[in-house]
C-alpha cells in the first residue's frame, strides 16, 4: 500500500459525519480492544486497528471490510476510553458512509430493499389477511412510501 | 496580643525543592527571602524519595535536595518558618501582607532542623514579591476505579512502591513474593474524560528506574510495562530503554481493567487484536500529577490566574501569575521533574528580583 492510495480526507468525512466527532482524539491505547466482547472472540476485529485505519485515510479498506458490521453496541469501548473517542458512535457513523457508498452488507441491502418496497419486513398480502381476519385482527395495508422516504430510495424498490 | 510583622524582600510559599531553589537563587542576587513551608520539614515530594541508582547513578534527581539544603542552611539571608500556612493576602503598595497562620502537623519529626523552625504565633508579613511553589498533587489512582486501586489487592500506586522500594515488596504484594510485577502507566494523565489533558513528564521515568532497581535485587523478576509510548524528557534515554526492552515486557496497550484473580491481580489488556488476561504479583499505577489541591484558594487569595490545564500561573509565560509582584514556582505550575521545578525556581526568582529592584533602589535612597 502506497501512502499515494490513502486518502487524507476520510478522516474529516468520519469526524464531520454524527457520532465521528471524536476519532482524531484517539491515542492508539488499545483499552477498547481490550474490553471488546467481539474482539475477544472474531480474529481481525481490532478497534484500535480500525481506528488507526481511517485516520490513514485507508478508506476502501475500511468501508469493504465485512468488520465494520460486527460491534454488538455494547459501550464497552467507550467506557473505558480515556479519550472519550465513542467508538461505538464512529462505527456508526462509519456505517452510515459504508452504506451510502453502496458497502452494505447483503443481508442489510436485502432487509432495505424489503422494506422499500413494502413497508415491512414481511411482505402482507391477501393469505396474511384472511389470516388476521379469521383471527379477529383488522386487515392491514403495505405502506412504503414513509419507508422510501427514509431510506431515500425509488418507490421502484430500487437504491438512489 | 499585638500580632508579629515580618518585613522581608520576599515571601516564598512551599519549601519544596522549587521553593529552596528560589530562595538560594535570590540570595545570590543579595536578596534576603522567606521560606513558609506548611508541613514539619522541607523538601516537599523529594523528600520521601530515595536514590534509584543499581550499579550506576540513573539520574533521578531525589540527591539534589541535600544539596539545596545544605546550600539553604549555609546562607544567613534564608529565613525559614515550618508549620506555617498564608490565610489572608492583600496587595499593599507595591508588595503584599500576608497573614500566616501556625498549622499543626502530627507527621514524622522534621529530617533536616534548620535555623528557623516552626511558626510560633500567627503572624503578618510584609514583603515585595511572592513565590508560589506550592507544588503539584499526585493524581489519587482510585478515580480511575476500572484499574482496582483499593478494590483488588496487589494493586498499588507508583508512590506506595517507591515508599516499599527500601524495604519489603512482599507487604505490598499481599505476602507473596513478587516475581511477577506490571507497571500501568499514564493513570491519570493524557486522559480527555477526567479533564487531564497533559503528560505528567516524570511517571515513565519514575516507575522505569523502580523497575530497574527491582530487577537489581531480584535478579529473574518478570516486569511488564503497559504504556501508550515511553516519554522520557530531556536524558539519554536511548540506549537504556534498548537495553531495558531486553529485560522487560514493553506492551505497547493500556488495560482495560484489572480484576482479582485466585493467584494475584489480573491484567486484561489487548495484545495482537485479541483481548487477553494476564496474572501478577503486584500491579503498580503509575499516577500523574494534578494541579496543586489548594490552587483554587491560592489563586483566589493571590489573585492569580491558572493554566488551562488548572495549575497555577499562565500558558502564556512560565512564571507570571497575572498579579503585580506573584510569581510561580516549579510544579505548581505543570508537571515538572525535581530537576526542572529547581531550574524553574531559579527563573521565578530571577523574576522576582527583576520586580523588586526599583524597590531596593528606592528604600537604598531613602
Ligand atoms: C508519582 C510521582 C513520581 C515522581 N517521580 C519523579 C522522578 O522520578 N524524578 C523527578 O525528577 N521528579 C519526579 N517527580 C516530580 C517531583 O516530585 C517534583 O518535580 C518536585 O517535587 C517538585 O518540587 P516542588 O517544589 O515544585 O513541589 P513539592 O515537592 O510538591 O513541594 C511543595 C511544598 O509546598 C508545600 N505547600 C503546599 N501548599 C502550601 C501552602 N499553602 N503553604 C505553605 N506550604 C505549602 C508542601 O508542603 C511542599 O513541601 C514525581 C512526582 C510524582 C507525583
Ligand atoms: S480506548 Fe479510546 S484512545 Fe484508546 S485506542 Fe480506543 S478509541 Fe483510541
Ligand atoms: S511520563 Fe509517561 S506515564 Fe507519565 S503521563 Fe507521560 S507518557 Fe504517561
Amino acid at each position: 500500500m502506497l501512502l499515494n492510495d490513502c486518502d487524507p480526507g476520510f478522516k474529516h468525512q468520519v469526524a464531520a459525519e454524527p457520532g465521528g466527532q471524536g476519532i482524531k482524539a484517539c491515542f492508539a491505547c488499545a483499552a477498547c480492544t481490550a474490553r471488546c466482547p467481539v474482539a475477544g472472540h472474531v480474529e481481525g476485529y481490532d478497534p484500535r486497528r480500525l481506528i488507526r485505519l481511517v485516520l490513514l485515510g485507508r478508506r476502501e479498506e475500511v468501508l469493504a471490510s465485512p468488520l465494520i458490521w460486527l460491534c454488538s453496541t455494547c459501550y464497552s469501548c467507550q467506557e473505558v476510553c480515556p479519550q472519550q473517542v465513542s467508538f461505538t458512535e464512529v462505527l456508526t457513523a462509519i456505517k452510515n458512509i459504508a452504506a451510502r457508498a453502496g458497502y452494505g452488507p447483503p443481508a442489510t441491502e436485502a432487509v432495505i430493499d424489503q422494506l422499500a418496497a413494502h413497508g415491512r419486513l414481511l411482505e402482507v398480502g391477501e393469505f396474511e389477511n384472511q389470516r388476521r381476519t379469521d383471527l379477529g385482527l383488522p386487515e392491514v395495508a403495505e405502506a412504503p412510501a414513509h419507508f422510501q422516504k427514509v431510506l431515500g430510495v425509488e418507490p421502484a424498490g430500487g437504491k438512489s | 496580643m499585638a500580632v508579629k510583622t515580618i518585613k522581608t524582600p520576599a515571601v516564598i510559599i512551599g519549601g519544596g525543592v522549587a521553593g529552596l531553589a528560589a530562595a538560594i537563587d535570590l540570595s545570590r542576587r543579595g536578596l534576603s527571602s522567606l521560606v513558609v513551608e506548611r508541613g514539619p520539614r522541607l523538601g516537599g515530594r523529594v523528600a520521601d524519595f530515595c536514590c534509584k541508582a543499581t550499579d550506576s547513578c540513573v539520574r533521578c534527581g531525589a540527591c539534589r535536595l541535600a544539596d539545596l539544603v545544605r546550600r539553604v542552611a549555609a546562607r544567613p539571608e534564608i529565613a525559614i518558618y515550618t508549620s506555617a500556612k498564608p490565610v489572608a493576602a492583600e496587595a499593599d503598595g507595591d508588595g503584599w501582607r500576608l497573614t500566616l497562620e501556625p498549622q499543626r502537623n502530627n507527621g514524622p519529626a522534621p529530617v533536616v532542623e534548620l535555623a528557623g523552625g516552626p511558626l510560633p504565633r500567627r503572624s503578618q508579613v510584609q514583603a515585595g514579591a511572592v513565590i508560589l511553589a506550592v507544588g503539584a498533587t499526585p493524581f489519587d489512582p482510585s478515580a480511575k476505579s476500572r484499574f482496582g486501586y483499593r478494590r483488588v489487592p496487589g494493586v498499588v500506586s507508583a508512590l506506595e512502591l517507591e515508599g516499599a522500594l527500601e524495604h519489603s515488596l512482599a507487604e505490598l504484594a499481599g505476602g507473596r513474593d513478587p516475581r511477577r510485577v506490571a507497571f500501568i502507566q499514564c493513570v491519570g494523565s493524557r486522559d480527555e474524560s477526567l479533564g487531564h489533558l497533559y503528560c505528567s513528564r516524570v511517571c515513565c521515568g519514575f516507575a522505569l528506574r523502580m523497575a530497574r532497581v527491582i530487577q537489581a535485587r531480584r535478579p529473574g523478576t518478570e516486569i511488564t510495562f503497559f504504556h501508550m509510548d515511553v516519554q522520557t524528557y530531556g536524558r539519554a534515554w536511548a540506549g537504556e530503554l534498548a537495553e531495558m526492552r531486553e529485560q522487560m515486557n514493553f506492551v505497547r496497550a493500556m488495560p482495560g481493567e484489572v480484576t482479582a484473580g485466585p493467584g494475584g491481580p489480573q491484567v486484561v489488556y489487548a495484545a495482537g487484536g485479541r483481548s487477553q488476561t494476564a496474572e501478577f504479583d503486584l500491579v503498580v499505577l503509575s499516577q500523574g500529577m494534578r494541579p496543586p489541591v489548594g490552587a483554587a484558594a491560592l489563586s483566589q487569595l493571590f489573585a492569580c490566574t491558572r493554566t488551562s490545564d488548572g495549575f497555577l500561573g499562565s500558558d502564556a509565560e512560565p512564571v507570571a501569575s497575572g498579579a503585580a509582584g506573584v510569581f510561580i514556582a516549579g510544579s505548581a505550575r505543570g508537571p515538572m521533574s525535581i530537576v526542572e521545578s529547581i531550574e524553574h525556581g531559579a527563573v521565578a526568582a530571577a523574576a522576582a528580583a527583576g520586580h523588586l529592584q526599583p524597590l531596593v533602589r528606592e528604600a537604598a535612597h531613602a
